[in-house]
C-alpha cells in the first residue's frame, strides 16, 4: 500500500513567522497536537508539536530526563511559556523536517513514525509542497486490518 | 490544485425526507436512506461535485467546534481529490437542515447563523487564501459569510485573485456579492436568488428585469453573468449578447437542491479546459444543473449524465 492511498488530504499547516501562541491556538481548535511549518510557496520546512514547545520551555538539561516530574520548579517552567508565546514558530520547531512522499510505501512512513516516536508525518509533493499528513492512528488502523503489505 | 473554493460559512447539511410534512406534529423518517448528514455550504458543494467530475480542488473557508469537525472528515471521506485547509474557530459550525416531501414537492429549509469570525481569523484565512491561489486557476468564492465578516471582504478576495491572474467565480447575494461585482474582478458572477428576487435594488419579476440585471454585471466588468430565471430557466449574459436557457422538461421543486452548485460546477469545469469560452462554460453549466436535478438528494453527478442533459434545454438569443 502506498501512502497516498492512506494519507489525509488535509494541508493545515502554520507559517513559519506565525507565533507559538497562533499555534496552540490552531492546535486547540483544531484537536491536534503537532502541524507542518511551511513557507510562503507551502514548502514543508519543519514540524511543531506540543513536545517542542514544552522542550523549549524547560531547563536544556530536561532533554537528559526522561520523566517531567524532574522539572526542578513548575513556575518556572509556565513564566518560560510565557515568554516564549510571542515567538515565531521557526524558533522552536523541529528541523529538517521527516516527510514522505505519495508514491513511498505506508511501511516507510511507518517505520519514520515508529523509530522517530511521531504522531504525525508530512507528505510533500515533488516541489516539497505539503499535499497531506499521514497520522500514526491511519496507520496503525490500516496495519489492524492487514492492508499495510498490500 | 486546480480549482480553489471558498466557503466562509459552510455547515453540516441534513436532508431528511418526509411525506406530508405538517407543522405542530410528529414525523417518524421510515428509511435510514432518508436522513442524510453531509458537508454543506455552497463553496464545499461544488468541491464535492467537481470531485465527482475527477477535478480536485482545495476547500478553504471557517470550520468550527464539533459540528466543524465532523463537516471536515465526511468531506475527507467523500474524495481524495478534495484537499482541505480550513481556519478553525471556537464556536460551532452552523448546521443546514432541509425536509424534502415528495408528496406535495416541497422543501422546507432552516438554516441556522454561523459562528462569530474575529479579525485575527481573517487574517489568517487571507493568508491561506493567498498561498492556495497560487496553486490554483479557477477561484469559486461562494455562499453566505458569518458574523463578523465585513462587506467587502469577498470584493478584497475577488481583486486579489484577479491580480494573480485567476478566474474568479463568484455566487452569493447582498451587498457582499454587489460589492464583488462593481469591484470588476468578478469573472463569472451568479447571484444567489434562492431567498430573495432583487439584485442591485430592484425587484426582479419579469424576464427583462432579469435580462437587464445579468446585463448590468456584464457592464462592471464580468465576463459572465447567469441569473436563475423562475425553475426551469437561466439568463446569461456575456460580452458577446444574452440568452435565455430554458429546460425542456419540468424540473419538480423537491429536486432542486445542489443545482445551483452542479451549474457552478460544470461553469468551472468547462473554463479549466477552455478559459475564454464562456458560452460553452454557460451550455456545460446548465447540462450540469439538469444532470443534478434527476436525483432528489444533493448527489456527485459525473461526466456521462452532464453530457446526457445537453440535449434537454433549449436556447433563445435575447440581445
Amino acid at each position: 500500500m502506498l501512502v497516498g492511498e492512506a494519507m489525509i488530504r488535509d494541508v493545515s499547516a502554520v507559517f513559519e513567522d506565525e507565533t507559538v501562541e497562533t499555534f496552540i491556538h490552531i492546535c486547540l481548535r483544531k484537536r491536534t497536537a503537532g502541524l507542518p511549518v511551511v513557507d510562503e510557496e507551502y514548502r514543508v520546512i519543519g514540524f511543531i508539536g506540543e513536545t517542542d514547545i514544552i522542550k523549549s520551555a524547560v531547563p536544556s538539561y530536561f532533554s537528559l530526563l526522561q520523566s517531567a516530574s524532574f522539572i526542578p520548579d513548575t513556575q518556572q517552567f509556565v513564566q518560560k511559556l510565557e515568554q516564549i508565546r510571542d515567538d515565531m514558530v521557526i524558533d522552536h520547531m523541529k528541523k529538517p523536517p521527516i516527510v514522505v512522499a505519495e508514491d513511498d510505501t505506508v511501511m516507510y512512513a511507518a517505520d519514520l513514525i515508529i523509530k522517530n516516536g511521531l504522531k504525525m508525518v508530512p507528505v510533500v509533493d515533488e516541489k516539497n509542497r505539503l499535499i497531506g499528513v499521514v497520522t500514526r492512528i491511519h496507520l496503525l488502523d490500516v496495519a489492524s486490518h492487514g492492508k499495510i503489505k498490500e | 490544485m486546480d480549482v480553489l473554493t471558498v466557503t466562509l460559512n459552510p455547515a453540516l447539511d441534513r436532508e431528511l425526507i418526509v411525506e406530508n410534512l405538517e407543522i405542530d406534529r410528529l414525523h417518524r423518517v421510515k428509511n435510514p436512506k432518508y436522513s442524510v448528514m453531509q458537508p454543506g455550504g455552497k463553496g464545499i458543494n461544488v468541491s464535492i461535485i467537481l470531485s465527482g467530475l475527477e477535478i480536485p480542488s482545495l476547500a478553504i473557508g471557517f470550520l468550527g467546534g464539533f459540528i466543524g469537525t465532523v463537516v471536515e472528515e465526511r468531506l475527507r471521506e467523500i474524495s481524495p481529490l478534495i484537499s482541505t485547509a480550513f481556519v478553525h474557530l471556537d464556536e460551532e459550525t452552523r448546521e443546514n437542515i432541509a425536509i424534502i416531501d415528495p408528496a406535495n414537492d416541497t422543501i422546507t429549509e432552516i438554516n441556522s447563523v454561523g459562528p462569530a469570525v474575529s479579525e485575527a481569523d481573517l487574517e489568517m484565512l487571507l493568508r491561506r487564501f493567498r498561498i492556495g491561489l497560487k496553486r490554483a486557476s479557477v477561484v469559486v468564492i461562494s455562499g453566505s459569510v458569518p458574523q463578523g465578516v465585513p462587506e467587502d471582504f469577498y470584493a478584497q478576495l475577488c481583486l486579489e485573485a484577479r491580480a494573480e491572474g485567476k478566474i474568479v467565480v463568484v455566487e452569493a447575494i447582498g451587498e457582499l456579492f454587489e460589492k464583488a461585482v462593481e469591484s470588476g474582478a468578478v469573472t463569472v458572477a451568479k447571484p444567489d436568488l434562492r431567498g430573495v428576487q432583487q439584485f442591485f435594488g430592484k425587484e426582479l419579476s419579469q424576464l427583462q428585469h432579469y435580462q437587464a440585471a445579468a446585463e448590468e454585471v456584464i457592464s462592471k466588468g464580468s465576463k459572465m453573468a447567469i441569473v436563475s430565471y423562475r425553475i426551469e430557466g437561466d439568463v446569461i449574459a456575456t460580452t458577446e449578447g444574452s440568452w435565455l436557457f430554458t429546460t425542456r422538461e419540468h424540473i419538480e421543486h423537491s429536486h432542486l437542491l445542489g443545482t445551483g452548485d452542479s451549474l457552478v460546477a460544470g461553469a468551472v469545469q468547462n473554463l479549466l479546459f477552455s478559459p475564454d469560452d464562456y458560452f460553452t462554460a454557460a451550455k456545460r453549466a446548465m447540462a450540469a444543473a439538469i444532470a443534478e436535478s434527476a436525483f432528489l438528494e444533493k448527489l456527485r453527478i459525473t461526466n456521462e449524465e452532464i453530457e446526457k442533459s445537453e440535449a434537454f434545454f433549449s436556447i433563445e438569443k435575447l440581445r
